[in-house]
């Protein structure tokens, strides 16, 4: 199973995993600052 | 990514960048390339980067390795992969079959929201991304003829990094498609 988290968005708002699994999650991750 | 986002929606998938920058870094990276997702701040690690095993622990500047997970519905990891540096990283077509396996209906993804937006010190300019990307090319092609005489596992590693690069240069246009 996944692990449940929560991380903020593009404008500091709260994303948690579990609010989105109306759908598959694709996460991407990168390497930032770019 | 961004080019085939349509891709990922038609097999039920949304798409979430991730990083260890900040907030307004990743809204900066939202606007300069256009991306119709969001890039989500994990900026000490600790919440899915490091859970989930993609913290580079050799690299000083504490950030995340590339890499993809996609998860289900059902909070399944049904797929991970975890580069082993910048250049290594899962091609579109292969995540697309992954994540087509799970038989999910099409989906939809609303535009990013942005707060305020600020760049890093180390972030590139638009403009600058182009040059940067041929340059790397053409590095590449160099080291790849120079080097013919290191072996398959070289010149297969030199040609995957070249179409990486041929990725990133095709991405960019459509970052002008997306401004259009």
């Amino acid at each position: 199973m996944a692990i449940e988290f929560t991380v903020s968005d593009t404008a500091g708002n709260p994303w948690t995993l579990s609010d989105h699994l109306d759908s598959a999650v694709v996460l991407t991750f990168q390497r930032g600052d770019f | 990514m961004a080019n085939r986002h349509h891709e990922f929606l038609d097999r039920g998938g949304r798409v979430f960048a991730i990083s260890a920058d900040t907030v307004p870094m990743n809204a900066a990276v939202v606007d300069k390339l256009a991306l119709p997702f969001p890039i989500l701040s994990d900026p000490d690690r600790d919440q899915v980067i490091t859970p989930m095993g993609f913290a580079d622990e050799k690299d000083p500047r504490e950030i995340a390795r590339p890499g993809v997970a996609i998860i289900s519905p059902e909070a399944e990891v049904v797929y991970s992969f975890v580069g082993r540096d910048y250049a290594d990283r899962p091609l579109e077509d292969v995540l697309l079959e992954e994540l087509g396996q799970l038989g999910l209906e099409p989906t939809s993804q609303p535009a990013p929201e942005l707060g305020s937006i600020e760049a890093g010190e180390k972030a590139m300019p638009y403009r600058g991304l182009s040059p940067y990307f041929r340059g790397a090319k053409f590095a590449g092609l160099a080291m790849r003829s120079r080097h013919r005489d290191l072996g398959e596992d070289f010149s297969g590693d030199m040609q995957a990094y070249i179409e990486m690069i041929d990725r990133y240069l095709e991405a960019l246009r459509g970052v002008e498609g997306r401004r259009a």
